[in-house]
């Protein structure tokens, strides 16, 4: 666990990091994240105090470490970058053992460290141990950099951006390859990036920065669902952010129970599902954006579970022109149902509109 | 950069051209001369009047096979340089056996004090040998050992040739015989003038270097007064050291008993120290600051302490730079420390100056040509040590 509080930065006296206070509990994955000159990186470097502190303090693990010496510190926080850092003069083997070395690790336990964190990353220690960074492509010596930030087990591990510079599929991998050493090793991580993708990729908390100060710190779904002004709804506004917010959201969040009468004075619910005698949707009628009375006969394409993610099934309704997709559980049954009006009425506050008309 | 594939003749431009200057001096210019004494200018001997009928068709032969080198049909590229390279050896053989041979038979039929010198075909072919190899050298693209291993073949022929009596007629060796005692000694002082200029260099100048990467401010200034020494001509710095020396010696007698005067080695040492400062700060200065800012980062990141950053990092990083200033000043000493001679502090530069006053021209090259030696000898053994000092990630 890793508490800041109220770190300031202060630079020929502007305050370019103000007052930034929050907690990131073990295992999150916390993402700092807002416009170019927010104070992002800044703020992550004065973590490991790489900037020094113009005031507040830094608690690791319960411990005040404000006032450690840097190096004991730098030793207990990972610290990975966009350029790598590796050391051109070492090899993969010895870039990767540069902090356990510095803590005097005994060599064979070094090798055994190594060895692990290659395979851990999918870095065959017997083609790479040897190989020296300019051997390396853009991505390996990537995995390489994070490797040696967690080579000697930091109870925090900070990332400067550390995928700007690859390419976007290159970036892709990192990224899921990231998600699972998050997954796996548990770490505590603090990681800047100014893409938005990437943040709702990763994050399990995003802090945005706007001018020095923490404008919003939350869970990403919140940072969408209840932004705390209009700074954060314009800055997550961009590009599908919407599209992006149903990929976080499942069908049992926004379904509801299935329309078996017509109900024509209802918005939406002027259509019925026909069931077979085992409770299985054959025949919708109605519902249709091309024909409102139309009879569909119902398609395993377009059936959704409550497991799927929002975006999907919107994708099915547009793809298959139906107003509604029926929800099945395992064994086909009808349990729900999931439409297009029912995608909007749930957003504001995040709860289940079960049963009830959309607004 | 590649030319066109194609019906090329020439292969090697370089090696084509070395060769054409090669026969060009062969047929124009004398390969040794005859003097009947040692201050009578001498009668050329051209190369065909000087070697024996075997040697001339050794020579021939090393020159079709450096002709079938050059040439872009008949060999594959590496095999080509190969050749060209292993030519230069027997070529360097050749030269020296052939003077030495000819002087031997010249003097047996003339008075004792008749004198052999070698012309200037001698020194062409001589220097073709050296071109030749160093051009190879770089296209074979050899490591460090390859490199050295040719240089001390090109040595080991050189020293056959240099052991026994083959070359002692030669007006110079026979210069070389009357000074034999004192030429060790200048040598000895050559070297020690040299290594007592360098040593103090980089003990001032290495801090002075990782001083102006640390501090910018302190930079431009330190850079202008080092650039001001390296412009001051080497004979005038001298000259401005005479009189604030011998005042200082007198001053001070027990420096004036450890030697501090206004001629000799004090201001020698001062002018050679004030010389190597820039190359040698400049160096330290650029290969410090040509270590990547992203390992920096990282280093501190990783908390390394600012020390283990220095010597685990920045200077493995920077030492090829620095090395490469190192040849530049230990080159450059060696050549100044012959101006040194004027002012009394001796070295081969000693031989120089005493045969420039007597018009004895054996005596000048007994002086400049151990230097050139000296000076290719330091080049080659620092250009070794620079690639070997590269990292081995980057070499």
């Amino acid at each position: 666990m890793i508490e800041l509080q109220g770190l300031t930065k202060t630079y020929a006296g502007k305050n370019v990091v103000e007052d930034v206070s929050m907690t990131l509990e073990t295992g999150e994955f916390g993402v700092l994240i807002g416009p170019s000159g927010c104070g992002k990186s800044t703020t992550l470097k004065m973590i490991n105090r790489l900037v020094p502190l113009s005031g507040g303090r830094i608690i690791l693990n319960g411990d005040d470490v404000t006032e450690l010496p840097a190096e004991q510190l730098r030793r207990r926080i990972g610290y990975a970058i966009q350029s790598t850092g590796l050391f051109p003069h070492w090899s993969v083997a010895r870039n990767i053992a540069t902090v356990p070395q510095l803590l005097k690790w005994p060599k064979s336990r070094i090798d055994d460290r190594v060895d692990e964190l290659m395979a851990m990353f999918h870095l065959d220690p017997a083609e790479f141990r040897h190989k020296y960074p300019h051997q390396l492509s853009g991505g390996q010596a990537q995995r390489v950099g994070v490797a040696r930030a967690l080579a000697a087990d930091p109870e925090v591990l900070l990332m400067d951006e550390p995928f700007g510079a690859v390419d976007p599929i290159t970036r892709e991998a990192l990224q899921a390859e990231m998600r699972r050493v998050h997954r796996q090793t548990g770490k505590t991580i603090v990681f800047v990036t100014h893409d938005m993708d990437e943040a709702l990729q990763l994050a399990t908390r995003i802090a945005l920065l706007n001018g020095g100060r923490l404008v919003q710190y939350d869970r990403p779904i919140e940072m969408m669902v209840k932004p705390a002004d209009d700074f954060v709804r314009e800055f997550f506004g961009q590009a599908d952010l919407g599209l992006k917010l149903l990929s976080r959201r499942w069908v049992h969040q926004y379904q509801r129970p299935p329309s078996l009468a017509h109900h024509a004075t209802l918005p939406g619910l002027d259509h019925c599902w026909r069931l077979d005698d085992a409770g299985r949707p054959i025949v919708l009628e109605g519902a249709r954006l091309d024909d409102q009375h139309r009879h569909t006969d119902v398609r395993a394409e377009w059936i959704a579970t409550p497991e799927m993610s929002m975006k999907e099934a919107l994708s099915r309704m547009v793809w298959y022109r139906v107003m509604v997709l029926p929800v099945v559980d395992g064994t086909g049954k009808l349990i729900g149902e999931v439409g297009m009006q029912g995608i909007m009425g749930i957003e504001s506050d995040g709860g289940l509109h079960a049963g009830e008309p959309a607004s | 950069m590649t030319p066109p594939e194609g019906r090329r003749l020439v292969g090697n431009r370089v090696l084509t051209t070395l060769l054409v200057a090669a026969v060009a001096s062969v047929a124009l210019l004398p390969f040794a001369s005859l003097s009947p004494n040692r201050l009578v200018s001498g009668q050329p001997v051209m190369l065909w009047q000087a070697l024996a009928g075997w040697q001339f068709a050794t020579l021939a032969l090393i020159g079709i096979l450096l002709l079938v080198a050059a040439l872009a049909g008949p060999l594959p590229r590496r095999i080509a340089l190969w050749l060209s390279l292993g030519a230069t050896l027997p070529l360097l053989a050749l030269d020296l056996q052939a003077l030495g041979a000819y002087a031997h038979r010249a003097l047996a039929e003339a008075s004792p004090a008749a004198r052999v010198s070698q012309g200037a075909t001698f020194w062409i072919l001589l220097f073709v040998s050296a071109l030749i190899a160093i051009d190879a050298l770089q296209r074979l693209r050899l490591g460090p050992s390859g490199r050295a291993l040719y240089g001390v073949a090109a040595l080991a022929v050189i020293g056959v040739c240099f052991s026994g009596e083959l070359l002692s007629p030669l007006s110079i060796m026979r210069e070389f015989a009357n000074q034999r005692d004192n030429f060790i000694d200048q040598l000895v002082r050559h070297l020690l003038l040299v290594a007592g200029a360098l040593l103090p260099a980089l003990l001032i100048g290495l801090p002075l270097g990782l001083l102006a990467n640390r501090r910018a401010r302190l930079r431009n200034g330190l850079f202008s007064v080092l650039n001001v020494f390296q412009t001051l001509p080497s004979i005038a710095v001298f000259g401005l050291l005479i009189a604030p020396l011998s005042a200082l010696g007198r001053a001070v007698p027990w420096l004036g008993e450890l030697g501090v005067s206004g001629i000799g080695v004090a201001p020698a040492i001062i002018a050679l120290v004030l010389y190597s400062l820039l190359p040698i700060v400049r160096n330290t200065y650029s290969g410090l600051a040509g270590v990547s800012t992203g390992a920096l980062e990282a280093a501190r990141g990783m908390g390394m302490t600012p020390r283990q950053i220095l010597w685990r990092v920045e200077i493995p990083l920077a030492l090829p730079v620095i090395l490469s200033g190192l040849r530049i000043v230990t080159v450059q000493a060696i050549g100044l420390v012959v101006v040194a001679a004027l002012i009394g502090a001796g070295g081969f530069g000693a031989f120089i100056f005493q045969g420039l006053g007597q018009y004895a021209i054996d005596l000048v090259l007994l002086g400049a040509i151990p230097t050139i030696v000296l000076a290719v000898i330091a080049d080659f053994a620092l250009q070794i040590l620079v690639s070997l000092s590269r990292p081995s990630g980057t070499r």
